[in-house]
């Protein structure tokens, strides 16, 4: 009986002029956007790999150890097309440098060639779904109960041996599976754009992810199909059922989260957390000149840091003093006579070395401690919030599985972090900042045939669906209470 | 007859439940939008005027007509409109530092020169530090492009198709009435139905808005509130025209509801982004900020090494009969007194500056100003052609029209920055012919306009130097929006007269 109850519904959908009008209207918007979503990604990939050699180059460039100018860059994610979260957003060069540890706002974006074209709204294929399908799962549900009701074929319907639950039942499977097949079609589409161009390599773990994508939708289609066979069960008018749907579709989709994010402020003001994380590094600083002093003082340098009393006959130098770190370079050709002072110049960079390297951790750490309890706690709270919408959870489960959200952000950022921690230890391994080719290359330039390569890898699928789990877990919940209450509504109802 | 018809409309619908949700649904928005207003433009509005009065006072300060002539008039400042609850314009994407205080100074034996100011335009890319969530901010644009556009055809998806399943539309033409008037009837009925929620949440907000001292509204801005209410007006009006050529287009109002909302759907949500997106594809590529710099450091090292030729063949003109450098040793050694004394001749030749030196100085420092300016100004020209181009693809969304429509009345947004690019050229040229008339009037100066010792010393008026001061003028706001207002009407046009013939020739 199911099974006829099931097939009865899947045939009235399937024969339906809203199934056809749905498929066409996603299948179009999904292939004109992914069109334009890959060329999107291939300019970027291309800006990428152009980046990656401009940094490559400058590194080989620098003479001396002190000049060394190493960047790195955040390769774009290939499922932002699905989902592009910050992505596209945020800052993707990140500065290497033993006297600064990176942290996610140190991100620039250089790449950006033209930055009034962010006037124009970004889009992902989520988006699509997002949209397009919860209004469809909406329209099959709004007269699905009420409908039946309303013509009189519920009755005859339930004149019948079968549990009103198996109805019920077989409604949502019926109504799940149409809404399912314009999803599963369009990511075939998709699939066959992304092999005739090749530029994207998906692997087993980017399927996996695709898989993620595909079971949240799923759920997230099915909360808001619930949502509306709620209302239909309630209402038992289909006008009135009707245009409560559509205006909860609004609401949930359109409004609530554009509306949570200007309407509310979580975290107070922040003004008093900045300014004693600029006095704790000031302080910091401070510090670094007093024991900067007292070196010198013990030692038979004299005159300007860094030049000295040196016999310089050339050099190229560049510093900078900034709040947050300071960074000189230099590369010098000595005289004859300034053979004596070198070993205390050596001294010297060492000590100012492993002076910057403290600094710039213990600076992370106040960073760190502001970054949280400000622009991090404010996006967090704001995220709650929104998440107070099925379609927000759905836009930041799909950004956890294509990697996309802050998490996968703070990834590329560690890695970063750690890539600065592999060049301090080849620079000790080298003893570079206590040598002489730290500040003068007049003995031959430094080779930096060894120097350490970056290297890049998102994390596994699995992890990617630890991070997309409490989301996942509250559509669920969604999904779950919603159909009980459906189910007790309609098994006392009368017909 | 028509008002019967508009009348009964009208009761019909302001019954219906779904009058009653969208009165709630767009007075909460535009409550949220005064107060969210209200809450941003006080710091607005005071930090403008901080701005310029920190901007007059270092200009005032400024006594010498060399300083004025080097660091220039500081930046110049966008005046943020009293209209930006109705239109963001995603002014946070619009650089505000336009001007650089010149940054190079250079030297040699004798000489030494200082870069003058320039305008520098610069970028402005908050997203990049942006941890939060991506959100569209909820102005009248968002109010009016996606729910003046979703409400009307809630209200007309079965003004026509479900009328005739019930038959009634049958019985209405059964009486002596023209289709065409049944027709104007439904139209005018459902868009003063959509229009009196609308206009009722528009005078909430602007209640709140009024109560507010920061928010000044001049009668000017009255009237662009005016206009912008026809505006919101006529794209409803595209919907409801939209609903009923659909409508009466299908038996079923099931089938009119799914088609009219996937069309909905498709222009108004993902048109603007797609177009926009889809359209840098054809466009001649920017430079790219790395092939921009290389090209100007090319232009600025041939002026440079220019300088530095003519420069010497001045010096060697001067210093023809001097000994070189292997004479003057031999001299040394036989008369130390002589060749001391040649070689304090040579020394001065070089180092003193005459006027051709001067001169050419003063073209270096202009020619580099005029180099920086002549770069950033084509790079920022390209951006906007692209810019520009996008907007006109996306044009085919009426939301976009309605979009760049309420930008331009409101004195926000991409045109708004243009206008004040024009102002800040207008201005910048005032400045520097004050600068070189002042100069002129002193029979004592050289006239080398952007080094020390070319420029007048005299004392002038600080009240004589030209002020920037930006203006929204309604002229020009209106000139901008014309073409969209234009685009609007023939797209009502369209789609009435598409309803129109499709309800003639069908059955009913």
């Amino acid at each position: 009986m199911l099974r006829n109850l099931i097939r009865q519904e899947l045939l009235s959908h399937l024969m339906s002029a809203r199934f056809f009008a749905a498929v066409i209207i996603t299948l179009l918007l999904v292939v004109a956007n992914a069109v334009v979503l890959l060329e999107d990604y291939e300019r970027r990939l291309m800006k990428y790999s152009q980046q990656e050699n401009v940094h490559r180059q400058k590194a080989q460039e620098a003479k001396t150890y002190s000049m060394l100018n190493l960047s790195v860059e955040r390769p774009p994610n290939p499922l932002s097309l699905f989902s592009a979260g910050l992505d596209k957003r945020l800052g993707s060069t990140f500065d290497i440098y033993y006297g600064r540890v990176p942290m996610i706002s140190d991100g620039s974006a250089r790449s950006l060639d033209n930055t009034f074209l962010n006037l124009f709204s970004k889009i992902d294929l989520v988006l699509i779904f997002q949209v397009v399908l919860s209004l469809m799962a909406l329209l099959f549900a709004y007269d699905a109960i009420a409908g039946d009701w309303e013509s009189g074929t519920l009755r005859l319907v339930i004149s019948h041996p079968v549990r009103r639950g198996s109805i019920l039942f077989a409604k949502y499977i019926g109504a799940m599976a149409c809404l399912l097949l314009p999803v599963l079609m369009s990511l075939l589409m998709v699939m066959i754009l992304l092999s005739s161009t090749g530029s994207i390599q998906l692997d087993g773990e980017d399927f996996l992810r695709i898989g993620g994508i595909i079971l949240t939708t799923t759920i997230y289609l099915s909360a808001f199909y619930l949502i509306g066979l709620l209302i239909s069960t309630t209402t038992r008018r289909t006008a009135t059922s009707l245009m409560l749907c559509m205006f909860l579709w609004v609401a949930l989709v359109l409004v609530y989260p554009n509306w949570s994010r200007f309407a509310i402020t979580p975290v107070g003001n922040t003004r008093a957390i900045r300014s004693s994380a600029d006095q704790q590094i000031q302080q910091i600083w401070e510090e670094v000149d007093r024991e900067e002093r007292l070196f010198l003082a013990n030692s038979p340098l004299e005159g300007e840091p860094r030049k000295f009393n040196l016999d310089v006959q050339q050099s190229n130098s560049f510093s900078s003093a900034g709040h947050l770190s300071r960074r000189y370079g230099m590369d010098m050709k000595l005289g004859n006579q300034s053979d004596r002072l070198v070993p205390h110049v050596e001294n010297y960079h060492a000590t100012m070395g492993a002076l910057y390297i403290r600094s710039a951790e213990q600076i992370a750490l106040v960073r760190k401690q502001t970054l949280d309890s400000t622009s991090l706690r404010e996006s967090i709270w704001y995220e709650r919030l929104m998440k107070l919408s099925p379609a927000s959870l759905y836009t930041f489960a799909t950004a956890a599985w294509a990697g996309t959200d802050l998490e996968g952000m703070f990834d590329f950022v560690q890695a970063a972090q750690g890539y600065r921690r592999t060049v301090i230890d080849y620079f000790h391994d080298k003893d570079a900042f206590g040598s002489r080719q730290w500040f003068a290359s007049d003995k031959g330039p430094v080779d930096w045939w060894d120097l350490p390569q970056f290297r890049f890898d998102r994390t596994d699928a699995w992890e990617n669906a630890t991070r997309a789990l409490p989301e996942l877990f509250l559509l669920l919940l969604i999904n779950l209470v919603l159909f009980t209450v459906t189910f007790l509504i309609f098994t006392k109802i009368e017909v | 007859m028509i008002w019967h018809i508009i009348k009964r409309e009208l009761f019909d619908h302001i019954n219906s439940l779904r009058f009653m949700l969208t009165v709630v649904i767009l007075s909460a928005l535009m409550v949220t939008n005064a107060v969210v207003h209200l809450r941003a433009h006080q710091g607005r509005v005071r930090n403008y005027s901080k701005n310029v009065t920190e901007s007059l006072d270092t200009l005032k300060s400024r006594t010498q007509l060399y300083t004025l002539a080097e660091k220039g008039p500081g930046n110049l400042h966008k005046r943020p409109s009293s209209l930006t609850f109705i239109a963001d314009g995603g002014d946070a994407y619009l650089p505000t530092e336009i001007y650089r205080e010149g940054s190079w100074s250079k030297s040699g034996p004798g000489w030494k020169a200082k870069s003058n100011w320039w305008l520098s335009y610069g970028s402005a890319n908050p997203d990049a530090k942006d941890l939060r969530p991506q959100a569209t901010k909820i102005d009248w644009v968002f109010i009016i492009t996606y729910l003046l556009s979703f409400i009307p055809l809630l209200f007309t998806f079965d003004a026509l198709s479900g009328e005739r399943q019930q038959g009634t539309l049958r019985l209405c033409l059964a009486n002596p009435i023209s289709r065409p008037l049944l027709l104007i009837g439904k139209f005018l009925g459902t868009l003063i139905t959509v229009l009196i929620p609308f206009v009722f949440a528009v005078l909430l907000n602007l209640a709140v808005i009024s109560a507010d001292n920061w928010t000044q509204l001049s009668a000017a801005d009255w009237g662009r509130l005016g206009l912008i209410l026809l505006i919101a007006a006529s794209y409803a009006g595209i919907f409801v025209g939209l609903g009923l050529m659909v409508s009466a287009g299908t038996r079923e109002p099931r089938v009119s509801l799914v088609v009219l909302l996937l069309i909905w759907v498709a222009t108004v949500i993902f048109m603007p982004s797609t177009l926009g997106t889809l359209s840098t594809k054809w466009m001649p590529p920017v430079q790219t900020i790395d092939q921009f710099h290389a090209s100007r450091d090319a232009a600025l090292k041939q002026i440079d090494t220019d300088y530095n030729d003519r420069l010497n063949a001045i010096k060697e003109k001067k210093t023809p009969n001097l000994p070189n450098l292997s004479e003057l040793q031999k001299l040394f050694e036989t008369s130390p007194e002589a060749a001391r004394a040649e070689a304090e001749k040579y020394r001065t030749a070089w180092e003193t500056e005459g006027d051709e030196e001067l001169a050419l100085k003063a073209e270096l420092v202009s020619r580099d100003v005029e180099i920086r300016e002549r770069f950033n100004r084509e790079y920022l020209d390209a951006q906007i052609a692209q810019v520009q181009r996008a907007r006109v693809v996306t044009r085919f969304s009426p939301a976009a029209i309605v979009q760049y429509a309420l930008e331009s009345m409101a004195g926000t947004g991409f045109n708004r920055h243009l206008q004040y690019l024009e102002r800040v050229h207008d201005y910048t040229k005032q400045f520097r012919q004050f600068i070189v008339e002042t100069d002129r009037a002193d029979t004592e100066s050289r006239h080398l306009i952007g080094i020390r010792e070319g420029m007048s010393e005299k004392p002038f008026s600080s009240e004589a130097i030209p002020k920037f001061e930006d203006k929204i003028a309604f002229s020009d706001t209106f000139n901008t929006a014309t073409l969209d207002l234009l685009l609007l009407v023939l797209l009502l046009g369209i789609f009435f007269s598409g309803a129109f013939l499709i309800f003639v020739r069908s059955e009913v």
